[in-house]
This record gives structure tokens, C-alpha cells and sequence, in this order.
């Protein structure tokens, strides 16, 4: 396979992901639909926004949330702790997807398949927290015309 | 030119007009959330943002993300969110999905083969819609400005 036809088969593939996904990560949004827009809020979100899109490798992103984790904790906010260790849970078997889906990808060219994986996870976090973020906003949006 | 690729070409062909067809039933109901959007504070460069997006993007929830973010941000309720503008669209364009499907079951193709063609269909007749909906909505606004 051509090295442009590796890189359209990834992208439709990834695409198609995303697509899939977008209501697992409603899904997501609306089980935590309580926290929003309070306990939660649109800066946060748009702060682990920035920092998927930013992330140079999957750990950084998990760190983030361990962080935002351990941060509520200290503040007695055992709900929004839940929050962020659920999101961390969902984030990380999005690995198991990754692996699917490089099953059916070759490795880009000067990568071993560690690095792949990590790259791919990364990738699929970022998609599955673009939706998290607006279905979020969307849902408190409804919430306020409620 | 090959049999099989003979017959790839043909399938192409039905599918454009199948397409084609369903844009052009499209154009009432674009006409009419064209309509509703020139009552609202959107300006051109917002509506033709979302056309913009739909005709480069390769995922309908890049779309349809985009829609919830706006909707969720006009806490005014003057723009995307005036009225349920912004989720009835939403609601009309992941309702597509039901001709794309309509699209592909008629062409009678293998499901297992391009298991991804329901989808890209569906992109197509988003793009289509909102085609539309940019061409009326501008053709209103310079109505408006006269």
C-alpha cells in the first residue's frame, strides 16, 4: 500500500471512529448531566480541551486528569472527583479501540507499534473529548431553556 | 477498462443521482430554516462558517459538534439557539442518516465490502443540505440590507 493510500485508509478509518463514538461520548456527558454547568464547568472542560489537543503522548492527558481528580478530593468534591476518574476510566479503554483499529492499519512509516498505539489513543481521546465538550455545552444550553 | 471497474463507474453514477435528487427535495426545508435564521442576529460569515465546514470536514460529527457548540454558547438565545433553530437543525441533518441508508440499500451494494458508504452518504447529503441552506440564507440577507 502507497504511503498516501496508508494515510487516506487511516483518516476514513478514524473518521468512521469518531463518527461511531460520538454518542458514546453523549452518552458519557449525559450520565454526569447533574455536575453541569456547576461542578463542572465550561472552563474546565475547555481546559482538558486544550490539553488533548496539545498532548504529545496519551499519559500526558491521563495525568491532567488525575490531577483534576486529586484536586476535587482535596476540596471535599467527592462528585466531581467521580467525574474526572470516570472520565479517565472511559479515556483509557479507548486503548482497546486503538488496538482495533491499527489491527486494521499498518504502521505509519518510522513508527514501532508502541509509539502507534500511543499516537492512535491520543488521537481518539482528542475526537471522543471534542464531543464531550459539545454535547456538554449543548445539554446545559437545554438545561437553561428548561 | 476492466469488468469489474465497468461496473464500479456505473454504481458511482447511480449514486451522484441519487444524491443529487434528494439535494434538490432538500431545497424546501432549507428555504424555510433559511427563513427562520434571517429573523435571528447570525450574519453571513456564521452560516456560511458551517457550509465551510461541512464541505472540508470528513466527519458528520464534526458537523454536527460544531451545531451543539454554537447552540450551547448563545446563551442569549438570539442566534443558533433562538427558537430551537440550532437543535431542530441538528435533529433534520442526523436524520438524514435514514436516506443515506434509504440511498445505499437501494444501489443494492455489499454492506461488507464498504461497510463505511452509509456514512459517507450521509456527509454528503449534510453538505448538500447546508448547501442550500448558505445560498438561501445569503439571498435573504442581501434582501434584507437593500
Amino acid at each position: 500500500m502507497s504511503e498516501l493510500a496508508h494515510l487516506l485508509k487511516r483518516k476514513q478509518s478514524i473518521a468512521a471512529w469518531s463518527d461511531r463514538w460520538q454518542a458514546e461520548a453523549a452518552r458519557f456527558a449525559d450520565s454526569h448531566r447533574d455536575l453541569l454547568p456547576r461542578r463542572i464547568t465550561s472552563a474546565q472542560l475547555y481546559g482538558l480541551g486544550n490539553v488533548v489537543r496539545s498532548a504529545r503522548r496519551y499519559a500526558d492527558i491521563e495525568r491532567f486528569i488525575r490531577h483534576q481528580a486529586e484536586k476535587a478530593e482535596r476540596a471535599g468534591r467527592l462528585d466531581v472527583q467521580g467525574y474526572w476518574n470516570d472520565l479517565k476510566d472511559a479515556l483509557g479503554k479507548l486503548r482497546g479501540e486503538a488496538q482495533a483499529l491499527l489491527k486494521t492499519l499498518p504502521f505509519p512509516a518510522g513508527m514501532d507499534s508502541r509509539e502507534a498505539l500511543d499516537a492512535l489513543h491520543r488521537e481518539l481521546a482528542e475526537l471522543y473529548v471534542q464531543h464531550l465538550i459539545a454535547h456538554s455545552s449543548y445539554q446545559t444550553a437545554g438545561a437553561k431553556e428548561n | 477498462m476492466g469488468n469489474q471497474a465497468v461496473q464500479q463507474v456505473a454504481l458511482r453514477v447511480v449514486l451522484e443521482r441519487a444524491i443529487a435528487r434528494k439535494s434538490d427535495e432538500y431545497d424546501r426545508l432549507a428555504r424555510q430554516y433559511a427563513n427562520q435564521l434571517i429573523a435571528t442576529k447570525l450574519d453571513k460569515t456564521q452560516v456560511r462558517g458551517l457550509e465551510t465546514l461541512a464541505s472540508t470536514t470528513d466527519k458528520v460529527s464534526d458537523i454536527t459538534d460544531w451545531l451543539k457548540l454554537r447552540v450551547g454558547r448563545d446563551s442569549g438565545r438570539e442566534r443558533w439557539a433562538k427558537e430551537g433553530i440550532g437543535r431542530n437543525l441538528l435533529t433534520d441533518l442526523e436524520g438524514l442518516r435514514r436516506d443515506a441508508r434509504d440511498i445505499v440499500d437501494k444501489l443494492g451494494v455489499d454492506k461488507d465490502k464498504d461497510p463505511d458508504l452509509e456514512r459517507q452518504v450521509h456527509l454528503r447529503l449534510c453538505r448538500e443540505f447546508l448547501k442550500h441552506l448558505a445560498a438561501h440564507f445569503e439571498y435573504l440577507k442581501v434582501e434584507q440590507e437593500r
